[in-house]
């Protein structure tokens, strides 16, 4: 019943015209309801062969995450997110939700791996996984007589055109995918393992229009031929592969029984295959020493050399072009102008490049310097000749080119400053034009509601003005207490009034409690400071003859100077003759507390 | 009226992309009233709401996934559709903009894109992603167009906002100092150099905020959205052409009359163009 109500609480929530405050109700009692939050990975497979992939799924029971987790580095995995997957449900009451999110794993080595547990922190709470363990076995090519049973639905077979190359030697292996004429389509083919160790691979491209279909065994094949640019960079003997691919391909269905029309939609099944191939044993030579030239710069392949300058006839200090181009196959990414030492009578500057490759692994084309240099003096009469050696690995021999020198007309002139050579936009990579843009982004980052900015928020511009609030009140406390602290009349004046306020509440409890001593004492002390801060003397040095002598004094009224003479006869009566009675005593205080007003007004 | 733009909420480009708001936390603002509530009740409100927030953005980024997975199949206009959706619901953040100006320049919207890419720099101005996509889009943009004077590429290093909390925090730095000084006078030697430095400072960053909010406020950019547009000389239909603008092109809007916006190009030609065939964006 209750998971009736829940459910039917549930389809509403969905719907925009539900109540808010039910829904948020619901919403409560579904966190409510919940079991207690955990955090679990799991793999879907422990042990899976080179070039397959796992899943692992990192389940979130009863709480949600802001973001993805971040999962550890393991040498030899690759993790790819794919993204998340919530789940609801209602079970007699109790309500669970959990949210999983989903990583591709791809193992780029054979062996066995652990993924290390992982913490993550959701709401302030902490969350621990368990580690994981994934063994990845070798991957191995199918043998020869399976290949030709026709068994294999699809299998890779690696060529390298040579068995020996020589270090810096450029060639091209081949990558024949083979797929069963039976098999209907393949897609998301990837290469999950080159290794190539010793070797510089290129990216490995489709040979384009070279599609073709073999026989093999009892089976028609199709071979799509993959081309994988290697250079070998270390001598000894170097193993090309076993590569590694994985594809998914489409197969006639197992389960065509049914009757058409309803057959009709059940056209194959779809199959993740794995691919290995047999390892390619190279030996790879270093370059010979013998006969190696003096201007040798490490060029490998078979080139040729045209050479260009201009303009020949200038004045010493001009500028001339040398052009230099060096065509051919070969590793032209590494080929390099050598120094010119017969130039030592021009300045030279820095040469640019441009490489314009002729096919697709950038083996072949040409590769363009542009060299500007300038002739010192008048007494140069050619740009020498400009060689340039290479080693052919074809017949393993070294080769130097020539050109012959180009006769210059340099006359003296007087010295002018050379102009500014305007760097090349192919100098530095950062110049390079991008050719496309910048992929998307995997992480959604930081959500935010379309806002008004800040500065014209009246909240934000309200609560500028409580420094300002501030500072006018500590400015204006401290003018006050600085001008306090420079009068001492004003500050006597202060006390004095202080003074006066706190006895003439002590008079009224003295006059309650009856207790005339005290009193009196305290009422003729008070009209010492009360006098003395008038008259701007020691309150000690106020008697009763200061009324009648004082200048000050006189200039008060006469009610205020009698009430004043009285009171001081009053407390020298009490000495000898004390008042007795509170009412007696609280008449005084009144009295006291009017003459010491009058006494205020009085200007000192 | 001159200057003084007042930005719309961002409309929808694609008819097809409903706004779809999953949870109705706009609604339950309207129906409870905290005067009514109590304590308990309120607390209910808030925990269903941070719930419905944690829902909300874990829909948000599955969408956000799904449009990625569109994008890497391929399929830019289906791509560029999901980011759209998500961006109605009034969710934005630099990444979501950066792709959705990417699917969209795919599927060759080069006004669409560039609009998108300058959203998201408004955003996150110092991205180098952002910027470099942007150049590469701008660099496809044919014929005549305005670009971001040097001042303001350097204004805009900083968002208004940053500028503002920057400038902000500057201010009660220097009243703080000033409120030392007042309180205890015997610090004012030492506090003396810092006080007329975060003054300076807060006098310069007020200044840059001022020509960053006068940028924001008072200019705006209109992005031509279609290709080969006919800006006219006059605010209707029937008016001459003054010029044409490309897919891309960015223009300053100098006025606005009913659906018909004026803009000016680089090379000082002016002209009014429809609002529909335009985005129009805060700040030169």
């Amino acid at each position: 019943m209750a998971d009736n109500l829940l459910g039917k609480l549930f389809l509403r929530w969905r719907i925009p015209k539900l109540k808010p405050g039910l829904a948020a109700l619901f919403v409560f009692l579904v966190a409510l309801n919940s079991g207690a939050a955990s955090f679990t990975a799991s793999l879907d497979s422990d042990t899976i062969a080179l070039g397959e992939q796992a899943t692992l799924s990192l389940k979130f029971d009863g709480i949600q995450p802001q973001n993805a987790p971040t999962l550890p580095a393991v040498a030899g995995l690759r993790f790819q997110y794919v993204g998340p997957s919530s789940s609801f449900s209602f079970i007699n009451g109790q309500t669970s939700s959990s949210t999983t999110y989903n990583y591709i794993v791809a193992p780029q080595r054979d062996g066995a791996f652990v993924i290390p547990g992982m913490r993550v922190d959701v709401n302030g709470q902490q969350f621990a996984s368990l580690p994981l363990k994934l063994t990845v076995s070798k991957a191995n090519a199918p043998s020869a007589a399976a290949v030709n049973s026709g068994s294999e639905v699809a299998f890779l077979k690696f060529t390298f055109p040579k068995n020996r190359v020589y270090v810096g030697e450029p060639e091209v292996g081949r990558l024949d995918l083979y797929l069963r004429d039976d098999v209907q389509n393949f897609g998301n083919f990837q290469l999950t393992g080159a290794p190539a160790d010793g070797f510089s691979a290129g990216k490995t491209a489709e040979l384009q229009n070279q599609r073709r279909r073999a026989q093999v065994g009892n089976h028609v094949y199709t071979v799509i031929p993959l081309a994988v640019p290697l250079t070998a960079v270390r001598t000894g003997a170097l193993t090309l592969g076993p590569f590694t691919a994985s594809a998914a391909v489409v197969l006639p269905s197992q389960n065509r029984n049914g009757d058409w029309p309803f057959n009709f939609f059940n056209q194959g099944e779809q199959k993740q295959v794995t691919l290995a191939t047999d390892p390619v044993s190279v030996e790879c030579l270093p370059l010979p020493e013998q006969n190696k030239p003096a201007n040798f710069t490490g060029a490998v392949g078979d080139f040729t050399m045209t050479v260009t300058a201009g303009p020949t006839n200038v004045t010493a200090g001009d500028p001339i072009t040398v052009r230099v181009q060096i065509a051919g196959s070969g590793a032209l990414d590494g080929v390099a102008l050598p120094a010119q030492d017969a130039w030592r009578d021009f300045k030279t500057y820095p040469p640019t490049t441009k490489l314009e490759t002729g096919d697709q692994f950038g083996f072949q084309g040409t590769k363009t310097f542009e060299q500007i240099i300038s002739p010192q003096n008048s007494d140069v009469h050619e740009l020498p000749p400009l060689t340039f050696s290479f080693f052919n690995p074809e017949d393993g021999q070294y080769h130097t080119l020539t050109q012959p020198a180009v006769p210059l007309v340099v006359k003296a002139a007087a010295a002018s400053p050379m102009p500014a050579i305007a760097p090349s936009k192919n100098q530095a990579p950062e110049n390079q034009t991008p050719q496309d843009i910048l992929p998307v982004k995997e992480s959604l980052g930081t959500l935010a509601k379309e806002s008004v900015p800040l500065v014209v928020q009246p909240a934000f511009l309200a609560a500028q003005a409580v420094p300002a609030l501030a500072f006018l009140t500590a400015f204006v406390w401290r003018k006050r207490a600085d001008s306090l602290a420079n009068n001492p009349r004003l500050r006597r004046q202060r006390a004095v009034a202080q003074l006066v306020h706190d006895g003439l509440n002590d008079l009224k409890k003295f006059a309650a409690a009856n207790q005339p001593d005290e009193f009196f004492a305290l009422l003729f002390r008070l009209l010492q400071e009360q006098l003395g801060e008038r008259l701007d003397c020691p309150a000690s040095a106020i008697t009763e003859n200061v009324v009648e002598e004082n200048s000050i004094l006189r200039r008060a009224s006469e009610t205020t100077r009698t009430d004043l003479r009285e009171l001081f006869q009053l407390c020298n009566q009490a000495r000898y003759a004390p008042v007795r009675g509170a009412s007696e005593l609280n008449s005084v205080a009144a009295r006291l507390e009017q003459t010491l007003g009058e006494l205020q007004e009085v200007k000192a | 009226m001159k200057n003084g733009f007042s930005f719309p909420p961002r409309s929808s480009r694609r008819e097809e992309a409903q706004i779809n708001c999953r949870l109705p936390i706009a609604d339950c603002r309207f129906y409870l009233e905290p005067r009514h509530l109590g304590c308990y009740q309120i607390l209910i409100f808030l925990a269903a709401l941070l719930f419905a927030g944690n829902l909300f953005a874990a829909d948000v980024a599955a969408d956000f996934s799904a449009a990625n997975k569109l994008y890497a199949e391929g399929k830019f206009a289906d791509a560029a559709a999901g980011y759209e959706k998500i961006l109605q619901t009034g969710a934005q953040s630099p990444a979501l903009l950066f792709n959705d100006a990417n699917a969209e320049f795919k599927s060759g919207h080069l006004g669409l894109a560039i609009a998108a890419y300058r959203r998201a720099a408004q955003l996150s101005p110092r991205d180098d992603d952002i910027r470099a996509n942007l150049a590469f889009v701008r660099n496809q943009v044919q014929g005549a167009t305005v670009r971001e004077g040097r001042w303001q590429n350097w204004f805009s290093a900083l968002t208004l906002n940053e500028g503002a909390l920057l400038t902000a925090a500057l201010f009660w730095l220097t009243l703080a100092l000033l409120v030392a000084r007042q309180i205890r006078p015997a610090l004012v030697p030492r506090l003396k150099s810092a006080t007329w430095i975060c003054a300076a400072l807060t006098i310069f960053a007020a200044s840059v905020l001022g020509l960053q909010a006068a940028n924001h406020f008072s200019s705006a950019t209109a992005v031509v959205t279609a290709d080969n547009v006919t800006v006219r000389s006059g605010p209707f239909d029937e008016a001459q052409s003054a010029f044409t603008a490309r897919d891309g092109a960015e223009l300053r809007v100098s006025d606005r009359h009913d659906d018909w916006v004026q803009v000016a190009n680089g090379t000082g030609k002016s002209g009014w163009l429809p609002v529909k065939q335009v985005e129009i964006l805060p700040g030169a």
